[in-house]
């Protein structure tokens, strides 16, 4: 553990700027302080939270494996899918228990399933459970579907892309094609996750409607910060030690790391299916607070945007894509929610809900172009003022004169 | 210091035997004879020099070997057990124990020294292995001695892209080392070396050839001619003579592809 905080001096910082947003916002938030935060904007900073972590994930398959995803919003998605089907249906069975409390003659098993089954899916026009539904009313097996299905999708994915050496700007469209396709064939109604409707209604939690959101929302952002903050120590040691110098070799230098004698494909597969697995958690705690979720949420821009608030932040260092996703995306919300006020130019009034999108490729082209490293490149010019990197032996060979000379 | 360049899991054959064979390889490029009906035979331990004049099919045959280009026919079979290695993949030929030095030194320049050597270092490759690694002691002293022999102890945290050319030669030539490879293929290892480098290196390769397979691609003849060991001359994708150094430079035919120019 000390060794992994000497290799990597961003833990404590991060860990502890973490730590003191959590308490600041729970100081501030209605249930637990004064009530300066509302709850919706405490929902809002929890799912930052989970934007920051699959951040993270989306830096360490990019920004240390040098394999250009475009598509791990997919993964996010489905961990919200799989976990929305559980909060779905255990809150639906639980309004139809009610419902049907009073009936005469009391409903047998199938005719709940029936009455679950016709609320769900009315929107849809169909009133049976899909197949993808088996699990749906087990907690435990919809959680591990939150982590097997993204899991899974990128190991069989990522094991047919990278066995036939599909790399650079070829891979990033395979991602998108996936992401695209996935979100084409989850827009259908017939898929059984509700067509263009999406998952709703997630914010509520089963069984404890009692508790009113504002409590829910402050657990939830403490959650999302635990898991961020465990994302980050999983990630920061996964990239340290010899599995980031193979990583970031493979990055560099594929060719020579095979000729070194590493399966990179392997390699590849493994970050590829861990960081999934990292997004579908991400994405199984950001739809509760988000309430919804619907095929529109894995479209391929999504993944773009993921790239971008990376690049942004600084890929190849984990607390730069943290930065990147939380500034960029608190941004995003307050441009478009209508927080920026409107400049009026006199002949033309820029309205940001519509120029955002503008400003936000003008900032990309600019870091990409003059600020490769990203806000995280910042930390650099800090860190490095305060120590210079003299290691090694710049002078002259150690057989000329100035050994002597120096010893004198 | 002889410790030092051979590893202790090196076998320390008295006897011997051929380590790899080619036998019949060809392969075409577009149309393009790369490599023509080429055969070839080392032992363990021997150290042989492979000179030619350009295009003669050099880097082609260290990329067939190593499995980076698949030939169109022909054998090539490795060790006691006569593995084919057309077989394999380029990183499961590098765990038999083929060694390459590029000719272009290729390291890792974003990491230091010590990571490029560690990376390179013996140990299991699976990613299991890979991420649950343990620094060891041992590890350490091996990276150490490495360093030592390559003239970089003093350069080991230092990020490898700082390094002069020399010294990205030498680094490449002790993560070969940190292999501890079977047969060493080592592709023109003195461009860009002074004099006395140089002479470290014929003496670093001719001590790695008393306990292992060394193959040297080599332009320099009075490099070639301090190495003092049999050469395989390879012209248009085949050999054109083998021998002894005298021997292949008094082959007529030899003078007039290579030497006569």
């Amino acid at each position: 553990m000390r060794e992994l905080v000497r290799s990597n001096p961003s833990i404590p910082w991060f860990l502890g700027i973490l730590a003191a947003f959590c308490l600041g916002v729970t100081f501030l938030a209605e249930a637990t302080g004064t009530g300066a935060l509302s709850t919706s904007f405490v929902k809002t900073l929890g799912r930052t939270l989970c934007l920051c972590l699959v951040a993270i994930a989306m830096d360490v398959v990019w920004g240390y494996c040098g394999i250009l995803s475009l598509g791990h919003m997919a993964f996010f998605g489905l961990g919200g899918y799989a976990i929305g089907m559980w909060l779905m249906y255990a809150r639906t069975e639980l309004i139809v228990a009610e419902s049907l409390a009073n009936a005469p003659i009391p409903p047998t098993p199938q005719e709940v399933e029936d009455a679950i089954a016709s609320q769900i899916f009315g929107v849809v026009g169909a009133s049976d459970f899909p197949a993808i539904w088996a699990f749906a009313d087990s907690f435990v097996l919809q959680m591990a579907m939150v982590v097997l299905v993204p899991g899974l999708l990128a190991l069989v994915f990522g094991w047919l892309a990278f066995r036939s050496r599909v790399t650079g700007v070829y891979l990033s469209i395979l991602t998108q094609a996936m992401t695209l396709a996935l979100s084409l064939y989850l827009f259908q109604n017939d898929s059984g996750l509700r067509g263009n409707n999406g998952l709703s209604g997630l914010q509520n939690l089963p069984g404890l409607g009692a508790v009113p959101q504002s409590v829910v929302s402050i657990a939830f952002f403490w959650a999302s910060a635990l898991a961020l903050a465990a994302g980050y120590l999983a990630f920061a040691w996964a990239v340290s030690g010899k599995m980031g110098s193979v990583v970031r070799g493979i990055r560099d230098n594929e060719a020579r790391v095979r000729f070194l004698g590493y399966h990179v494909e392997s390699f590849k597969l493994f970050v590829f299916t861990l960081t999934a697995i990292v997004s579908g958690l991400a994405g199984a705690l950001y739809y509760p607070q988000a309430g919804i979720i619907n095929p529109a949420e894995i479209a391929p821009i999504a993944s773009i945007y993921l790239a971008v608030w990376v690049a942004i932040g600084g890929r190849g260092r984990l607390y730069g894509a943290a930065i990147g996703a939380a500034l960029v995306s608190l941004l995003s919300s307050w441009f478009t929610g209508g927080g920026a006020p409107d400049i009026d130019l006199g002949f033309y009034e820029i309205q940001w809900t519509d120029w955002w999108l503008v400003l936000l490729g003008v900032s990309f082209v600019a870091v990409t172009l003059y600020a490769p490293k990203g806000i995280g490149g910042l930390v650099d010019l800090i860190a490095e003022r305060r120590r210079p990197a003299r290691t090694g032996d710049l002078g002259p060979d150690t057989s000329a004169l100035r050994k002597t000379e120096a010893a004198e | 210091m002889t410790d030092v360049v051979l590893a202790p899991e090196a076998p320390a054959s008295t006897r011997k035997s051929t380590l790899l064979e080619l036998s019949g390889v060809s392969v075409s490029f577009d149309g393009f004879r790369a490599i023509n009906n080429l055969s070839f035979q080392i032992g363990e331990p021997e150290l042989r020099a492979v000179i030619g004049p350009n295009g003669a099919g050099k880097t082609t045959f260290m990329d067939i070997v190593t499995g980076k280009t698949r030939p169109d026919e022909g054998h090539v079979l490795w060790g006691e057990k006569s593995v084919n290695l057309l077989k394999l993949s380029e990183s499961r030929i590098a765990r038999e124990g083929i060694g390459r030095k590029f000719q272009k030194p290729t390291v890792f320049e974003a990491q230091s020294v010590r990571e490029n050597l560690a990376m390179a270092l013996k140990n299991p490759r699976g990613p299991f292995d890979v991420l649950l690694y343990r620094k060891t002691e041992d590890g350490a002293r091996r990276i150490e001695e490495i360093a030592r022999e390559i003239g970089l102890a003093d350069h080991l945290p230092r990020t490898a892209g700082e390094l002069s050319h020399g010294q990205k030669q030498w680094l490449e030539i002790g993560m070969l080392l940190a292999q501890a490879p079977r047969l060493l293929l080592v592709d023109e290892p003195a461009a860009g070396m002074t004099p006395a480098e140089r002479e470290h290196t014929t003496d670093l390769l001719k001590r790695l050839a008393r306990r292992h397979a060394v193959v040297v691609v080599e332009h320099d003849m009075e490099f070639v001619r301090r190495l003092d060991c049999k050469v395989t001359v390879l012209h248009e994708g085949s050999v054109l003579a083998e021998g002894s150094l005298d021997h292949v430079t008094s082959n007529q035919q030899v003078i007039d592809v290579y030497l006569g120019r």
